[in-house]
């Protein structure tokens, strides 16, 4: 909302710089977003014409100007806006002019012609925002007379952001009452036509919910003309253009007193009789922008006998416009319901002044008073003739008292965390016209209806906290609280998993939750795969952000791919996220799991001097996952189970305790190319919810042995239908005093025999009663060996 | 024993002599020789393994397996002494002539400045009593909206341009609504945070993204007041940015909260003297927060008149663009390794810093 000071000053005694007011109000509730100062800051721009207009010999976006400035001569002046042309009227600052930021116009050349002057825009002039080009005054003056006066207006502008619980805020009597309240100063309320009513003409309200309160009245011998210099100027300094008299003062009430009205050409309109009801289907209702808008039973019109005449509280017909010839006016100040007005707005994609003000819930005890200000300006003004007497249609005639609410003061230093009494809430809520009598220890506080925001007790307290000043309360008492934090072990198994990776050389991203809808086929997921089905945002900012991802991993190949120019030699990033499967529960959300994907690339180290790069490998990832389950503690029992299911090839899930906790694979060239990545991508997904909900043992201390170990390595062969995790396991059972067991040898080729595969392993033994003999590891040995040849049929290699 | 005399004590006799010709190397092809001699088709260890058929069947197992120990350890001696070579290094001079030469490196990595700060938030929470709770991202329009006293159809609405799933399902405005999934779930006392992100159906500018992050913080007890509110948001605003910093908190409005206020601190860019960063306020607005509305204790099924409690938010991308001077929100999530890596205490090998 932007205010302005010279206007509040006719409510109010203001002393303060506009600064001061500023950060006042701010601190009051009213944040003041901006400070517009229109007080003219610059000195010897006059009125010129432009005679001549000619290219720039030496540069094509140049203009060289002969311009009548008043002087003997005409001044040559090189310009290069794009709107200046020949029979312009301008701003020129002649030589020795001085613009905003003390910048001093001075006669010099401008790639080799003379410039005397310079033709301004509104910005070089500090009075407006118009980058594009110079102003063209759309006046006449003498050529030479000063635009000081002209040009600048002696106001500064306040822009007010207004919460929409407080429609009362958007007025400058409402912002005056504010300010009243602020520094404990006199309201002056504006003059009045007292007017009577006796329902004069017929109104019809269809629907009471629709329009709880309907106002008019008749103006008799209008006559149209442009309005006072004074009311036009106050406009202005609103933003809001002036139209003619009986208009602009509609306007005028609409910011002075924050309720719209609206003016009928009473000739214009059919029978006597105005109803306020739903549009019929097919209606249709030219409104005063000139757009023909199609209606339906949703929209709230105004109509006469025949047809709708406006879109209620939001804009009126351009039939019923007021016309230079307009003779008889009636004016409209209703208040229709924010639901209903919202409704039509939003339908017919119309805002206006009038509809954000009904939609924000217009003061429903004001609507008389309004037309009582619109009448007064119009007698005084010489704008026509106010009849003495108005139609008040209202339905509940208690809705315009005042409502009376309990105050506890308790409650207020309660919830305050102060110590005041009774008689300074009385005093604190008087200054914002909200007046309270005692009851016993407590009060019951009036509130009119123009603060209809003001419900309960709660919001009274509010109104007490910001009078009383929220940099007033204060700090002294400190209080301990009896209240702990648990700390989540989930979030410190997720939060030790990112150091850990990160601490492994990957680096964290964080992406968005949208995926493309076109993903699941780039990846070749199956149909029926759960990734292949996300949830559909209803109004998406993009076809390409329009669903939740299901992993993480379209996301990452992105900024693989979006990466790959900085880092052609190898990447490794991970992202902790989550993703949105549409499995849901009973209250139809997604399910949303977070998942800890990381993928790598390319080159397994930076290029150095000293050791050769190699291509990452399915290894290298296996071994990644390996050891981060190793770290979080469940190294031993994770089986890994290839999912067979799955496109492309080479997924491989990780199971512990029968519950999937990791899924590892590769992603091919096929599909990382279609994100413009040339390498395979390597992957890992760690699902540390799943892990978490699972348990994971603390670790144990068993004591350390002090006896030397005895290793021993052995060499086998196996058919391709043994597992390496078999044999282990065959192992760990035979092998006792078994410290470790270590592959460091695999083989597979011809001099085997078909589908033959050799493996080399370390045993490690130690045994807390004393130095292993030779013997007993023999002992062992063969034992483990039985056990390989009877269970698994694999033998010792012998070449 | 056998004939051939491979035993034990002959295969000890063949390494402890290999493992001496191969120190004694001084350069590559030395050690190719080597590998050949020992390894190759007709290598000493390679006929000793084809000799073992001649054994006693007994014995083939222990001096099969002692073959293939001595191959493993002549192999990475081996390997050892070839990358040593390679690189001029030996015992005696264990860097290759320039100290100054940098040592094996793998990738550098490091934590997403998002996530960084919302731990350092964490930890500063934490250690004031708050737990964690957390809630869904696609909220129902009931806890997001109404049970946060935003009326269907009211323009308080207006000001969270929201994302839809359909009628009733939708991508969560703010962090809030994990208030009153909290308090459905748990009696008062409580105090927790609630970091996580939300999202707005917004066109992204350098400074408003569609998706961003939050922490929402909630105090209930039975006496809790605005004065405390004030404590706990300056405890944690000197914590974060430095005891130097002033705060102030004025009037606004939250449908969820009354009173409710707006948190500035002062512009860290002029210290307060006014500047562009702060629209020439000298004051940068940092969270919203307010005591908790009664309609809200009410839709959560707390008695309003037994029980007060005070909320806040805070938006965790402003305050890491505040903290490090990020001019663009949508940096964060563009993920340009230049950038993050940026943030690291190390730097990303290979990129151009
Ligand atoms: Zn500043």
């Amino acid at each position: 909302m932007k205010v302005s000071i010279s206007w509040l000053k006719r409510y109010v005694d203001i002393e303060e710089d506009p600064k001061t007011l500023a950060d006042d109000l701010t601190m009051f509730g009213l944040n003041v977003e901006g400070i517009e100062d229109h007080r003219p800051d610059f000195t010897g721009v006059v009125f010129g014409k432009v005679i001549e207009c000619g290219r720039h010999p030496g540069a094509d976006k140049l203009s060289v100007c002969k311009v009548d400035a008043g002087g003997k001569e005409m001044l040559n002046i090189v310009c290069g806006a794009p709107n200046v042309r020949a029979g312009l009227n301008v701003a020129v600052a002649v030589n020795d002019a001085v613009l905003p930021g003390n910048f001093k116009i001075k006669k010099t050349k401008l790639r080799g012609e003379i410039s005397e002057g310079m033709i301004c825009s509104e910005t070089e002039l500090g009075i407006g925002s118009d980058p594009g080009g110079i102003i063209e005054l759309d006046f006449e003056m003498e050529p030479g007379a000063d635009l000081r006066e002209r040009l600048g207006t002696d106001d500064v502008i306040l822009d007010i952001e207004v919460t929409p619980n407080r429609p009362d805020q958007l007025s400058h009597f409402g912002i005056a009452r504010e300010i009243a309240a602020l520094y404990k100063r006199k309201l002056r309320e504006p003059d009045f036509f007292p007017l009577e009513t006796d329902d004069s003409f017929l109104v019809k309200v269809e629907d009471h919910l629709d329009c709880p309160r309907y106002s008019a009245v008749c103006v008799d011998n209008v006559n149209i003309a442009d309005s006072p210099g004074w009311l036009q100027d106050l406009l202005v300094s609103a933003g809001i253009k002036p139209v003619n008299n009986i208009v602009d003062i509609t306007n005028f009430v609409l910011m002075e007193m924050g309720h719209p009205l609206h003016a009928f050409d009473r000739d214009r309109i059919i029978g006597d009789t105005i109803n306020v009801r739903r549009a019929r289907h097919g209606e249709k209702l030219e409104t005063l922008d000139e757009v023909e808008r199609k209606l339906d039973n949703d929209i709230l019109v105004i109509a006469d006998d025949e047809m709708p005449i406006a879109v209620a509280g939001v804009m009126g017909g351009r039939e019923s416009e007021i016309r230079t010839n307009t003779k008889r006016v009636i004016l409209e100040s209703a208040v229709f319901d924010p639901g209903a007005v919202r409704r039509s707005s939003h339908s017919l994609k119309m805002d206006t002044e009038a509809s954000y003000r009904f939609e924000r819930e217009a003061d429903i005890g004001i609507t008389v008073r309004a037309l009582e200000r619109a009448c007064y300006l119009i007698e005084e003004t010489g704008a026509g003739e106010p009849g003495r007497m108005i139609t008040d249609r209202i339905e509940k005639k208690d809705s315009i008292e005042d409502i009376r609410i309990a105050l506890r003061v308790r409650q207020v230093n309660r919830l305050m965390g102060t110590h005041l009494g009774s008689g300074e809430l009385v005093e604190l809520l008087e200054r914002l016209g909200l007046f309270s009598e005692l009851s016993g220890k407590d009060l019951i506080v009036s509130v009119p209806s123009f603060r209809r925001d003001v419900k309960a007790e709660v919001d009274l307290i509010e109104e007490v906290a910001r009078v009383y000043g929220y940099e007033n309360i204060g700090r002294e008492e400190e209080r301990s609280s009896t209240i702990f934090s648990r700390v989540s072990s989930l979030d410190r198994l997720r939060e030790e998993l990112s150091s850990f990776l990160c601490a492994r050389g990957y680096a964290e991203v964080i992406d968005s939750s949208f995926m493309d809808p076109e993903d699941p086929e780039t990846f070749e997921w199956r149909k029926d795969d759960v990734r292949s089905s996300p949830v559909r945002l209803l109004n998406p900012l993009s076809v390409s952000q329009s669903v939740l991802r299901t992993s993480l991993l379209p996301g990452m190949l992105r900024t693989i791919a979006r990466n790959a120019s900085v880092e052609q030699e190898g990447i490794r990033i991970f992202e902790m996220g989550k993703v949105f499967l549409p499995v849901g529960s009973g209250d139809g959300l997604p399910e949303e799991k977070q998942h800890l994907t990381a993928c790598f690339a390319r080159k397994n180290r930076p290029v150095q001097w000293i050791d050769k790069q190699r291509e990452y490998d399915f290894l290298d990832m296996k071994g990644e996952l390996e050891t981060i389950f190793e770290w979080v503690g469940i190294d031993s029992s994770v089986t890994m189970e290839r999912d067979k299911a799955d496109e492309p090839d080479y997924t491989f899930n990780w199971l512990y305790k029968n519950e999937l906790v990791g899924i590892c694979g590769m992603i091919p060239r096929r599909v990382s190319n279609r994100y413009g990545i040339s390498a395979p991508v390597y992957y890992f997904t760690v699902l540390a919810e799943a892990i978490h909900s699972l348990g994971v043992d603390e670790p144990a201390y068993s004591g350390l042995i002090q006896y030397p170990s005895v290793k021993r390595d052995l060499c086998v062969v196996a058919s391709d239908r043994v597992r390496f995790s078999d044999i282990r396991n065959v192992v760990k059972k035979r092998a006792k005093h078994l410290e470790y067991i270590r592959l460091f040898d695999y083989y597979r080729g011809d001099n085997l025999g078909k589908g033959q595969r050799s493996y080399a392993f370390r045993l490690s033994f130690r045994s807390p009663d004393g130095t292993l003999e030779d013997k007993a590891v023999d002992k062992v040995i063969g034992r483990v060996l039985d056990g390989l040849r009877t269970e698994l049929q694999v033998s010792l290699r012998m070449e | 024993m056998s004939d051939d005399g491979i035993d034990r004590k002959v295969l000890e006799q063949i390494e402890r002599e290999a493992t001496d010709r191969l120190r004694n190397a001084g350069d590559l092809e030395t050690l190719e020789e080597l590998r050949i001699n020992y390894l190759g088709r007709k290598g000493v260890l390679t006929l000793a393994l084809r000799s073992i058929g001649q054994l006693p069947q007994e014995e083939r197992p222990l001096i099969g397996s002692l073959i293939n120990e001595i191959k493993g350890r002549f192999n990475s001696l081996f390997d050892e002494i070839k990358a040593g070579i390679s690189a001029g290094i030996s015992d005696e001079e264990p860097y290759p002539g320039d100290p100054s030469l940098p040592g094996r490196r793998m990738w550098t990595g490091g934590p997403h400045i998002l996530h960084k700060v919302m731990k350092d938030v964490k930890e500063i929470f934490y250690r004031m009593g708050y737990s964690l709770a957390e809630g869904p991202e696609v909220e129902l329009d009931y806890y997001n909206f109404e049970a946060l006293n935003f009326p269907k159809d009211h323009p308080s609405r207006d000001t969270q341009d929201t994302f839809y799933i359909n009628r009733d399902i939708l991508l969560r405005t703010q962090t809030s609504p994990v208030q009153v999934r909290h308090m459905e779930k748990y009696d008062p006392p409580l105090r927790v945070i609630s970091p996580g992100r939300v999202y707005r159906n917004e066109t992204p500018d350098p400074s408003h993204a569609s998706e961003f992050h939050q922490m929402e913080g909630l105090y209930v007890d039975r006496d809790v007041s605005l004065a405390d509110l004030r404590n706990d948001v300056t405890y944690f605003i000197h914590s974060f940015f430095g005891r130097e910093t002033n705060v102030r908190f004025r009037p606004h409005f939250f449908p969820f909260t009354e009173p409710s206020a707006e948190v500035d601190m002062t512009c860290f860019a002029c210290s307060g003297d006014g500047c562009p960063i702060c629209q020439k306020t000298g004051w940068i607005e940092i969270m919203g927060a307010g005591m908790v509305h009664p309609n809200v204790f009410k839709f959560a099924g707390y008695d309003p008149d037994s029980v007060t409690g005070f909320a806040f938010g805070l938006g965790i991308d402003r305050i890491a663009m505040l903290k490090y001077g990020v001019d663009d929100i949508r940096r964060f999530l563009a993920n340009d390794i230049r950038f993050l890596s940026q943030f690291w205490r190390g730097s990303w090998v290979g990129a151009e810093k």
